[in-house]
């Protein structure tokens, strides 16, 4: 998909202090136990006391990052809805399974069963905004933002003025440790902070909730444009490379997903290898992995085209600028692959 | 009676997560939902799993249990008549 | 001017048949397919009638024509039966001649068969071939076998609005035709009965103890279903130069939320109302255009009120026939929408409307009522077909006849 959209607004909420003020002059956060958890922020500005009550983990963290992101871009009318999300609520879905089998199918609680639904985030959005608009959901792994983002850049080229796009994920402990047994995650417990030199089968488990107020039309306050965006189901590194020789010219940095995950390496280094000495910049080390960890990706680099600037300390090295265009390139377990092209406004 | 309000109150206060909230803001005879406490249809049917969990009674018609929870006391009323005196 | 979107190939297997010829006889037949589940470990399976496809897996696995296997859920084997019949109607043997999409939906994934591991998957005593079962947890896993068992290798999605997924999967496939992004795309959902879902619907006292009675005064709630249905998209210049089948135009659509509570529409059906107006005014129709409505009509209290309500403010006094085919095949949430829209093709094709079973009683609060004997001979151009869910999710489609 060419064509040309705005990032008129974001927020996100990740391992990262991300949803503060100031949020690049704190120190990294870190974990040493492979998971990687979100910094939760206090909810109670965002959302009212009375739906806050009833809402589990996920569903305060993607409406409480829509809701900021919408202030952030200044945008009172309401407009399309599009999200990602590989889980959806887990902490939902876990605790209905878990009743069914306690009260043996008997006087269940609806409360986790209408949360963990997919499209639950979307629908509280569209309630608190009450917004009438399109509104749609995807879910599928590693192609999750990426199709939300896909669906919000044909409805600006359909005549939309502005579409609320957004991604979020959650882990839990029980998930985490179903995902173990197929091999998602590193076997030996690493600091997150050095991921990217733990050369071994598996990752980090991370989570997080980003949005983005995408426009039809550039202001000055736009962090950046996102003028392509291609997605590739298990290419093989001729497909990959072919894909990029098509759809990507000289770029300033590479936003890199690696996670250390030595089965898959071998794409992240085809990539590298295509451009060069080109600056890579990854960003697992901050957010971990997951299915829509892509969102986090976006949102760093849409920093760095506004800002000039990202902290050393986040991201392991200086930035040499300027900074014009990025591609943001990511893969989920070797499976769904996508190229983003971002650009400075 | 008076106890089983209470205790009543404080079963809705912590099945409904109402955080604010505590056995002596909630009048016996104020609606529960609407303006009272603010409770929608989601609550109302955690009300009747309430119902059911705690004093294993069963209401299966949406409709009668509208009626029930109107209060504090309707509930009370309600699971009165349905124990053995 | 962008491209027409045209229907060149259709796939189903629902409750009341494996696939399109077979509904259709049972559609004539005014033959549900509720009964009771044979397959899903629950207390309710004497008390709670579904609508379930009449297959053991094993025998699923015949119909999709592979060998029995561990991590094919029900789920993907109820969509992959659907797909192949819809790829042999729409004449593709080489499924990479042209590049296609596919656009999957699904509301639990592979739950059907999750559920039943699960407690050994969070074990740590416990090993076997339940493993190969830990990727089907999400909604992602149906969409990728069924790609890889019959060849797509282009954009895939999985969408998850509830109730009304797979027609916002032929809705977005049509728009990716229209941007030129493709020229086929193959577009629909696949569902399967769980024991999670039964007691989610159960829990929000929404299903009815009898065969479901849409539009009826007196029901209590929806019957729960299983199924799968693709519908093959193409281009208009695509289709012309391929020499296709049409078998109907996808004329208009449109996505509306209800903006009004997490599982109620609004009580005057405002989210329906615009959804139905504006999927018209995509396709051009006046409202006497409208030949008839196969309603979302789910048979829950609200559903009904809602959707009803919608209807007499768009359409006053001169509202088109209109029935719920839930009755037939229960409600099969994700599929629905895409199974649905199957039967509009059908009621354009064949000249049919069918009857809205178990009907018997006015509702209080409307004044119109569906249609209850199986209508032939009639002339059908337009069908609009309804699909709103949870979260306020509300998608309409207008399907069209091919006039050439």
């Amino acid at each position: 998909m060419k064509g040309k959209c705005y990032i008129q607004g974001m927020a996100a909420i990740s391992p990262q202090p991300t949803f503060e003020e100031n949020c690049f002059s704190s120190p990294i956060s870190f974990s040493t136990t492979n998971l990687l958890p979100c910094l939760e922020p206090d909810y109670k500005p965002f959302i009212p006391a009375n739906s806050l009550r009833r809402m589990s983990r996920v569903l305060k963290m993607g409406l409480a990052a829509s809701l900021k992101c919408i202030a952030d871009s200044g945008i009172k009318v309401s407009g399309p809805i599009v999200t990602g999300t590989g889980k959806g609520s887990l902490q939902d879905t876990e605790k209905f399974l878990k009743e069914i089998v306690t009260y043996k199918e008997t006087a269940l609680n609806p409360t986790p069963f209408i949360q963990s639904t997919y499209n639950s985030v979307n629908g509280l959005i569209a309630l608190q905004q009450k917004c009438t608009a399109y509104n749609n959901t995807f879910v599928h792994r590693g192609f999750s933002f990426e199709n939300a983002l896909l669906d919000s850049m044909m409805l600006l080229q359909e005549g939309e003025d502005h579409v609320l796009t957004g991604a979020f994920e959650e882990i839990t402990r029980e998930h985490f440790y179903i995902k173990s047994r197929i091999g998602f995650w590193k076997e030996e417990q690493i600091d997150s902070r050095e991921l990217l030199s733990h050369h071994s089968p598996g990752s980090v488990a991370g989570e997080g909730a980003a949005f983005f107020m995408l426009t039809n039309q550039p202001t000055e306050k736009s962090y950046a444009s996102i003028t392509g965006l291609k997605l590739l189901y298990k290419p093989a590194t001729e497909k990959l490379l072919s894909a990029l020789q098509t759809f990507a010219p000289a770029v300033d940095a590479v936003i890199t997903g690696r996670n250390g995950d030595s089965r898959f390496d071998h794409f992240y280094d085809t990539v590298e290898k295509y451009f060069g000495n080109t600056p890579q910049i990854p960003f697992k080390q901050l957010c971990g992995e997951y299915d829509t960890a892509s969102a986090f990706g976006m949102w760093l680099g849409a920093h760095l085209l506004r800002a000039q600037e990202l902290p050393q300390a986040w991201i392991g090295q200086p930035i040499a600028k300027p900074v014009n265009r990025l591609l943001l390139y990511n893969h989920f377990y070797g499976e769904q692959h996508v190229l983003i092209m971002l650009e400075r406004v | 009676m008076e106890d089983l309000k209470t205790k009543l109150k404080e079963q809705i206060i912590e099945a409904l997560n109402l955080q604010d909230t505590k056995p002596e803001d909630i009048d016996d005879n104020a609606p529960l939902f609407g303006e009272g406490l603010g409770l929608d249809s989601i609550d109302s049917l955690e009300l009747m799993v309430l119902l059911e969990r705690q004093y294993h009674i069963k209401v299966e018609d949406p409709r009668e249990g509208r009626k029930i929870l109107q209060s504090v006391q309707s509930m009370a009323d309600f699971i009165q008549s349905k124990q053995p005196a | 001017m962008a491209e027409r979107v045209f229907i060149t190939g259709v796939g189903m297997i629902t409750a009341i048949g494996d696939n399109v010829t077979e509904n259709l006889q049972q559609l004539l037949a005014q033959q549900s397919g509720l009964g009771y589940t044979r397959y899903i470990d629950t207390i309710y399976k004497d008390v709670l009638p579904v609508g379930e496809v009449k297959h053991a897996n094993e025998s699923l696995f015949q119909l999709a024509g592979l060998p029995p296997q561990e991590g094919l859920t029900r789920t993907t084997l109820l969509g992959l039966i659907a797909m192949r019949e819809a790829l042999e109607d729409a004449g593709i043997s080489e499924l990479n001649s042209v590049p296609a999409g596919f656009i999957n939906a699904s509301t639990v994934g592979g739950m059907c068969d999750t559920e039943r591991v699960y407690f050994d998957i969070i074990d740590p005593g416990k090993e076997g071939s339940f493993l190969q079962y830990i990727d089907t947890l999400d909604c992602a896993d149906c969409t990728q076998r069924i790609a890889d068992i019959v060849g797509f290798s282009d954009h895939i999605a999985t969408i998850s609005t509830a109730c009304s997924s797979s027609a916002n999967a032929l809705m977005f496939g049509a728009r990716m035709i229209k941007q030129g992004l493709y020229s086929r795309m193959v577009c629909g959902g696949t569902e399967a009965l769980t024991r999670f879902t039964l007691n989610g619907f159960n829990s929000l006292k929404n299903v009815d103890k009898q065969f479901c009675r849409p539009f009826d005064q007196q029901r209590t709630g929806l019957n729960l279903g299983e199924g799968a249905a693709y519908l093959v998209l193409e281009s208009e210049s695509f289709a012309k130069a391929n020499n296709s089948r049409i078998l109907g135009e996808l004329s208009g659509y449109c996505n509306t939320n209800e903006a009004f509570h997490p599982t109620s529409p609004s009580p005057d059906g405002d989210g329906a109302f615009d959804a139905m107006r504006k999927a018209m005014e995509m396709s051009g129709i006046a409202r006497e255009d409208v030949s008839y409505i196969n309603v979302h009509g789910t048979a829950t209290l609200n559903n009904d009120i809602s959707e009803g309500k919608a209807l007499e403010r768009l359409f006053g006094t001169d509202v088109p026939p209109f029935s719920s085919t839930k009755p037939f095949t229960g409600h099969t949430l994700a599929a629905a929408g895409a199974i649905e829209a199957i039967y509009a093709l059908l009621a354009i094709r064949e000249g049919l409307i069918y009857p809205n079973l178990n009907f018997s009683e006015k509702m209080e609060e409307l004044q119109i009522t569906p249609v209850t004997t199986l209508m032939q001979g009639v002339a059908i151009n337009h069908v609009i077909s309804n699909s709103f869910g949870f979260g306020g999710n509300n998608a309409s489609l207008v399907i069209s006849k091919y006039e050439g």
